[in-house]
């Protein structure tokens, strides 16, 4: 009986909000691009089981929500960034950092090591963006010295190598299963999304990011504190990457000083499936869920039916190629001229040679 | 219509000044503006206004003088220190951001938004304040890039005037309004007024300032030079004040032996929201002066040209042969040189060094089977600063490093001595050049029509348009207002360019 209205209950507010999903802005890309792609993967992991034979279970599911967790946070990180037109590159080597200075300083409290790492993270994060606010410099430059000074740093405090994790309780702990399909770690990191979504959604400090990314001269004009905002956003940046680092080091029970570009490069495509653009103004935390959700399913999907590894990527670019294409402003001004070459009469015919 | 002041003025601006790298843009301005006052700002271009508006709002720190607000001398350092003085801003160049909503604009910014959204609260005010400027039809929902460029700015205008600020200053707000929009945007000022707050108004369309407000000062050179009610004021006598002694063209204006067979014939362009049916007939050997204030549509007219409006339609002809539209390669390739008013961003590769830029079009006729040859490269970009009057030692900086001046003659020498150019398209050839180099440009722009090339350019400025257009295209509104030859001085030109013929 009470499952019933519960089942009822969900029915109805899922009905209402992919309603005023679709009333409101289905049109407008950042909310057409994340739905579109995650539909799609979904419907594609949905029919996994005519490709691999054996129907799905919810160990599946779980790998899935684990990809999700590995992702989510520095994709969460990056895309916020670019939202505000800024981009991140240092969240890579802030994730390092936030492994390894967890690995190392949490050995007997976990939750020592977590703070540590975050600490580390929002410092650097900080400095970062106080040098890009104050000396108006581009976020690129300064956000790749970073990257390369943090793996330094790993490096020296690891002397090159991996480091171990002996507390194996934090490491079970961490990555159980809640509810068969969720553990912790991504319980955390999609509570770090909703958290997201909620404040940047219902506060004043949503819509300033956005107007920082997409105009930041009329922002300040406006009254924007662009200063300001562009050091909190880094300082959130560097906090949720060495959070990432931090919960994935527990999970692997070890830190490795340089966990390469991989990590980096799934979290932009992420962001971009999510709905962001790299020109700054666009996206939202629940689309960045979307298009974290879609790149963890998609590894899941390859994984589930035993496809060669290298698929992976070919589906990431096929998927991300789509995506893009659907919102091109090349498109756009390719079917205003359309338009305006059926409306008027135009110089278009005679002079297809130009000069001979 | 001047209304009696009420407890003093609101706003006291006493010996105002700011100079821009040792320049005085306001040398010393002094006005006061009472309670519920609509006081004008006019002044020729580079008279200073913008620079007033930019100190009055927090932009712009004054190097002398004082701003007085309610009785308090303020110190604005930063926008959001001039809102909480209580001064709302409309930005000439607009303060809205396109990638939101136009419910997000209008809070955007605002320090009485509190930081948790009331959506609903929100909305029902913002429909509330769209619906006093006659914007029932702008949904607050709708993203703002979907509107066109005059409703950006009626919702620019709804957010300062919904601010409940003591001052709103308006800095060129009707430029591209039509005149049942600058109605309604009056209406609502006078409303805004009748509250009790003061309005700085700061508008070209002189007419328009004569209808809307109660006192005007006028500004010359950095200076103020009269303030007085509007009431009895004519648009001629504005512009009298304004300009000075007005410059008047020396009536054996030079006709040079125009060339009717290479003309530049336009017919019907049009660009949606900006142009509306520009017809013109430019034969090669004059120089064509268009003539229109921001928003006028005449820098619209070269860049639809130019290829760089996608949406325009109409046909153009050089030489007989059609020139394409909304394409900049084929525009380019059709004989159509453009020199865009935004030298730094739509012209010169910055960086690289000027003979580098100057030889940049030309490329194919100086290498052989698509390698360069140094040497005539070298000899090319000789000749052509020389003959621009660029300094040959000049020739291995930076762009970048090149005064303004030096600047534009490279961008309008990398266009000359080109066999493939046959009409110089040219957008405020001289914006921040300084007196020198503007002779020297306009030399550039004379020959280069004495040796057959069409030349049209669009400008703001008077002086330029009187000593430069042989034949002078006045402009308002998407619209040819008139066209002089010969005789003609810069009040006529300026009753065109503001619509005071109309009105007056």
């Amino acid at each position: 009986m009470t499952g019933q209205m519960t089942g009822q209950m969900i029915g109805r507010m899922t009905r209402r909000v992919i309603g005023r999903m679709i009333g409101r802005s289905w049109g407008r890309p950042e909310h057409a691009m994340p739905a579109i792609s995650l539909l799609l993967v979904l419907a594609a992991f949905a029919c996994s089981p005519l490709l691999s034979g054996r129907p799905l279970e919810a160990f599946d599911v779980y790998n899935a929500s684990q990809g999700f967790a590995q992702l989510g946070l520095l994709a969460l990180a990056i895309g916020i960034t670019m939202i505000a037109g800024e981009f991140d590159l240092s969240v890579a080597g802030t994730y390092a950092l936030g492994g390894m200075l967890a690995v190392q300083t949490g050995a007997h409290s976990p939750v020592m090591g977590v703070l540590a790492a975050v600490a580390a993270g929002a410092a650097v994060g900080a400095v970062q963006g106080g040098l890009i606010a104050r000396l108006r410099v581009p976020s690129l430059p300064v956000t790749l010295a970073t990257y390369i000074a943090l793996l330094g740093l790993t490096y020296t405090m690891s002397g090159g190598l991996s480091v171990t994790y002996a507390n194996a309780d934090a490491t079970l702990w961490v990555d159980q299963q809640i509810a068969g399909v969720l553990s912790p770690r991504s319980l955390l990191t999609l509570v770090a999304f909703l958290l997201a979504a909620v404040v940047l959604g219902g506060t004043k400090l949503g819509r300033e990011l956005r107007a920082i990314g997409g105009d930041r001269r009329a922002s300040r004009v406006a009254g924007v504190g662009v200063d300001r905002r562009i050091v909190g956003i880094f300082t959130l940046s560097g906090t949720l990457a060495a959070l990432g680092g931090a919960l994935l080091g527990y999970s692997y029970a070890s830190a490795n000083p340089d966990p390469g570009l991989q990590p980096l490069i799934l979290a932009i495509v992420a962001a971009l499936l999510g709905g962001v653009s790299l020109a700054g103004g666009r996206g939202a935390p629940l689309g960045l869920l979307a298009g974290t959700l879609s790149v963890a399913l998609l590894a899941q999907i390859v994984a589930v039916t035993a496809l060669p590894d290298f698929s992976t990527q070919l589906l990431y670019a096929a998927l991300l190629a789509v995506i893009v294409a659907v919102e091109s402003p090349g498109l756009r001004q390719a079917i205003e001229r359309l338009r305006a070459r059926r409306t008027g009469s135009t110089a278009m015919t005679p002079s297809q040679g130009g000069r001979p | 219509m001047s209304q009696p002041e009420r407890g003093g003025p609101l706003l006291r601006v006493e010996g105002l000044a700011h100079a821009f790298n040792g320049v005085p843009a306001v040398q010393q301005v002094s006005f006061t503006v009472g309670a519920g006052q609509i006081h004008g700002l006019c002044g020729h271009n580079g008279a200073g206004k913008s620079t007033v508006v930019k100190m009055l709002s927090g932009q712009l720190a004054p190097d002398r003088g004082r701003i007085v607000i309610g009785g308090e001398t303020v110190e604005l350092r930063g926008r959001q220190a001039a809102q909480r003085a209580g001064v709302a801003l409309v930005d000439q160049e607009l303060s809205v951001v396109p990638a939101l909503t136009v419910l997000d604009n209008m809070l955007l910014g605002d320090l009485g938004v509190p930081f948790v959204n009331r959506r609903r609260a929100a909305a029902a005010r913002c429909r509330r304040i769209l619906d006093d400027l006659g914007l029932e039809r702008i949904d607050p929902d709708q993203p703002l890039s979907a509107l066109g460029i005059g409703e950006r700015q009626l919702v620019e205008i709804a957010k300062a005037l919904g601010q409940n600020a003591r001052l709103v200053i308006l800095d060129e707000p009707t430029a591209t309004f039509s005149d049942a929009e600058s109605r309604h945007v009056f209406a609502a000022i006078r409303r805004v007024a009748a509250t009790g707050c003061s309005v700085v108004f700061v508008s070209h369309r002189l007419a328009e300032v004569l209808d809307l407000c109660d006192v005007v000062t006028v500004l010359r050179d950095g200076r103020d030079v009269a303030t007085g009610p509007a009431a009895g004021l004519t648009v001629d006598e504005l512009i009298t004040r304004m300009l000075g002694e007005t410059s008047h063209r020396p009536s054996a204006a030079r006709g040079p032996a125009q060339d009717p067979a290479h003309a530049l014939r336009i017919e019907n362009l049009r660009v949606p929201g900006r142009l509306g049916g520009f017809t013109l007939t430019a034969p090669a050997g004059r120089v064509h002066a268009l003539a229109g204030q921001l928003g006028s549509g005449a820098s619209d007219v070269l860049r639809a040209l130019a290829g760089l409006h996608p949406g325009a339609t109409g046909t153009a002809e050089l030489r007989g042969r059609p020139v394409p539209l909304r394409d900049p390669v084929r525009a380019a390739r059709g004989g159509v040189a453009f020199v865009s008013g935004d030298r730094k961003s739509e012209g010169l590769f910055l960086g690289k060094p000027s003979a580098w830029n100057l030889v940049a079009t030309r490329l194919p006729a100086l290498g052989r089977a698509g390698v360069l040859r140094p040497g005539h490269e070298r000899r090319a970009a000789r000749a052509l600063a020389e003959r621009s009057g660029l300094p040959g030692e000049r020739l291995d900086d930076p762009v970048g490093t090149l005064s303004g001046g030096n600047q534009q003659k490279v961008f309008v020498g990398r266009c000359l001595e080109n066999a493939d150019v046959l009409a110089l398209l040219l957008d405020e050839p001289t914006r921040g050049v300084d007196v020198g180099g503007r002779a020297a440009i306009h030399r550039l722009l004379r020959q280069a029509a004495d040796s057959g090339l069409v030349v049209i350019f669009a400008s703001t400025e008077l002086e330029e348009l009187l000593e430069l257009g042989d034949v002078i295209v006045t402009m308002r509104d998407g619209r040819m207002v008139g066209r002089h030859e010969g005789d003609v001085d810069g009040a006529l030109l300026m009753r065109d360019m503001t619509g005071g013929a109309e009105h007056a």
